[in-house]
């Protein structure tokens, strides 16, 4: 994928029947790129980036050889997708 | 109802600091995250995911009762939804089981292919027929064998009725063959006809009661019984003795009207035409019956217009198309399910399928979609044909071409189709005689050998013999 496409491709997710926002955080849950609001964006932020944390502690409790790909939270009203990157335990600093 | 989703990503910083983190980022710092070539990696990655979740259609969370669309105060908020992949069929008793209760409706689910049915409903009675209640999306009706007739709620916990009609003279006292709803959203009625001629009229709207207004009809021992499309009073009947009735609910003349003669054997199936099209054939019937035959009647003629005799065994139902006006699906005692289209060929089917091991098909059923065909065999199971579009969707001018219905003439087809098997479901063994309402569920049909008629060629029409695929 092409820089050009990765805003190319946010336009298409968020212009989709029923898909509410789309939101970019980094490790430590601080939003990188949202189409939200700030206020909900943070909420949503704060929020996912504890439950994400808590549900790969879950998969790495029961099988340290296994890691979280995906996590779907399904509501009353709607749906939250959540799509971890891969999770770096240590990266030397570059010289 | 589509949720409306959200979607998040989350990915990690690949420049780590050693110092502790910043609490928000730059501008700058966003930029040269989003820019760097591990996000895109990620990006890429995630993305697909996201957009083919996104994309699913199926939603295995649906509660058909309908409970999580109960505002704060627990009332129900009002939905004319229907649900075409839901399917009741109703079982007689399973010999292998004999503690189990006589009446079994069960209500499957076609859009998932697990084994078993979504609602189980028990009644001691068999169920002699079963259909949804149109207008009330959580009840099925059952006529049974005792001549009651008996509601099921799917917003209830138990599997037995919630509301049962007396068993006393003034309502029915033989088995009921035949349930039907019909009218509109405001004023409609569930009419049962049992065996005894004796046609009841309920009343569906006083819920949980099913008030009793009837009309008592010549006797008449029915076995099958339909409305023309958009008619609420005048109805044909089939019976036992192989004659058609035609009658009507209400009015001066309430009861028998005319009585149509033709077929040599019990009539085991009828169905009105249903399509609906720039020509209407509401006038039009198809009826099947023990002497082998179907047949094509008028309600404007007291004589068959037309007899279909490709079958060598009880033809046990018939049903049109919802869709294709000159088409129409009869099965038989030796596991055949044939599809007619009068547009092409009236001597022989269009297209015909045979269920493996050859069970008798009790009940056709076509989909509301017009697309598939239910089929209920005697060994308990209902299987469901995916009919392909050369065959199902009808051209602009199938209406007018059937019109023309006395000058049938042999017409060059092109086309190959194919009758795929998408699936079946199977229950324990039983006598199986299912149905669905005509508006909110979709049939299915057998599975076995597949015919081809291969006409082709322009100006020379070919009957080739029978290619098995």
């Amino acid at each position: 994928m092409l820089q050009a496409e990765v805003e190319e491709t946010i336009k298409r997710i968020q212009s989709q029947k029923g898909v509410q926002g789309i939101i970019i955080v980094n490790a430590e849950g601080i939003p990188i790129k949202s189409t939200l609001d700030n206020s909900s964006t943070v909420q949503y932020a704060g929020n996912v980036h504890q439950l994400l944390m808590k549900a790969r502690g879950v998969v790495r409790d029961i099988d340290p050889q296994n890691d979280l790909t995906f996590l779907r939270v399904r509501s009353k009203k709607n749906e939250i997708m959540i799509a971890p990157g891969k999770e770096i335990i240590q990266k030397p600093k570059q010289m | 109802m589509q949720p409306a989703l959200e979607h998040q990503e989350e990915k990690d910083s690949q420049k780590e600091e050693e110092e502790a983190p910043p609490h928000e980022l730059t501008e700058e710092e966003k930029q040269q995250i989003l820019h760097s070539e591990e996000f895109v990696t990620f990006f890429d990655h995630s993305s697909r995911i996201v957009e083919r979740a996104l994309s699913e259609q199926v939603d295995v969370f649906f509660d058909y009762s309908g409970r999580d669309l109960q505002d704060k105060e627990g009332r129900h908020l009002s939905r004319l939804v229907t649900y075409p992949e839901l399917l009741v069929a109703s079982y007689s008793s399973n010999e292998d089981a004999p503690h189990e209760p006589d009446g079994v409706a069960l209500v499957w689910n076609m859009k998932y292919k697990k084994t078993t049915p979504e609602y189980v409903f028990h009644c001691q009675s068999a169920v002699m027929s079963a259909a949804f209640a149109q207008f009330h999306p959580n009840l099925v009706v059952g006529g049974t064998y005792s001549g009651q007739i008996v509601l099921w709620d799917n917003r209830s916990n138990k599997r037995t009725p919630v509301q049962r009609t007396p068993l006393s003279a003034s309502a029915h006292t033989h088995p009921v063959y035949c349930v039907n709803v019909v009218g509109t959203q405001n004023a409609h009625n569930l009419i049962s006809i049992s065996t005894d001629g004796k046609m009841c009229s309920w009343s569906l709207d006083m819920l949980p009661h099913l008030e009793l207004v009837f009309k008592q009809s010549k006797s008449v021992a029915v076995t099958s019984m339909s409305f023309p499309l958009g008619d609420v009073n005048n109805f044909v009947v089939g019976s036992e003795d192989g004659s058609v009735y035609t009658a009507c609910r209400h009015g001066s003349k309430a009861g028998i009207s005319e009585m149509f003669e033709g077929h040599h054997g019990p009539i085991t199936g009828l169905d009105c035409h249903t399509a609906a099209g720039p020509v209407d054939f509401s006038h039009l019937f198809v009826t099947s019956s023990f002497d082998w035959t179907v047949k094509l009647w008028s309600t404007k003629n007291n004589k068959p217009l037309y007899s279909f005799e490709d079958n060598s065994d009880y033809v046990y139902d018939v049903m049109w198309s919802p869709t294709h006006p000159a088409l129409f699906a009869c099965v038989d005692g030796v596991g055949h399910l044939d599809l007619w289209n009068l547009n092409n060929e009236t001597e022989v089917p269009t297209a015909s399928v045979t269920v493996e091991g050859n069970p008798a098909l009790n009940r056709v059923r076509w989909a509301h979609s017009g697309r598939e065909v239910a089929v209920g065999d005697s060994e308990g199971q209902v299987h469901i044909y995916d009919v392909g579009e050369q065959i199902s969707v009808p051209r602009q001018d199938e209406w007018t071409r059937l019109r023309t219905l006395s000058k049938i003439q042999l017409n060059e087809v092109l086309q190959l189709w194919a009758l795929k098997h998408i699936y079946s479901f199977s229950c324990s063994k039983s006598q199986c005689r299912g149905r669905t309402s005509g508006r909110l569920f979709a049939c299915v049909d057998g599975v076995g050998h597949l015919d081809l008629w291969n006409l082709n060629n322009e100006t020379e029409v070919q009957k080739s013999p029978r290619n098995i695929i």
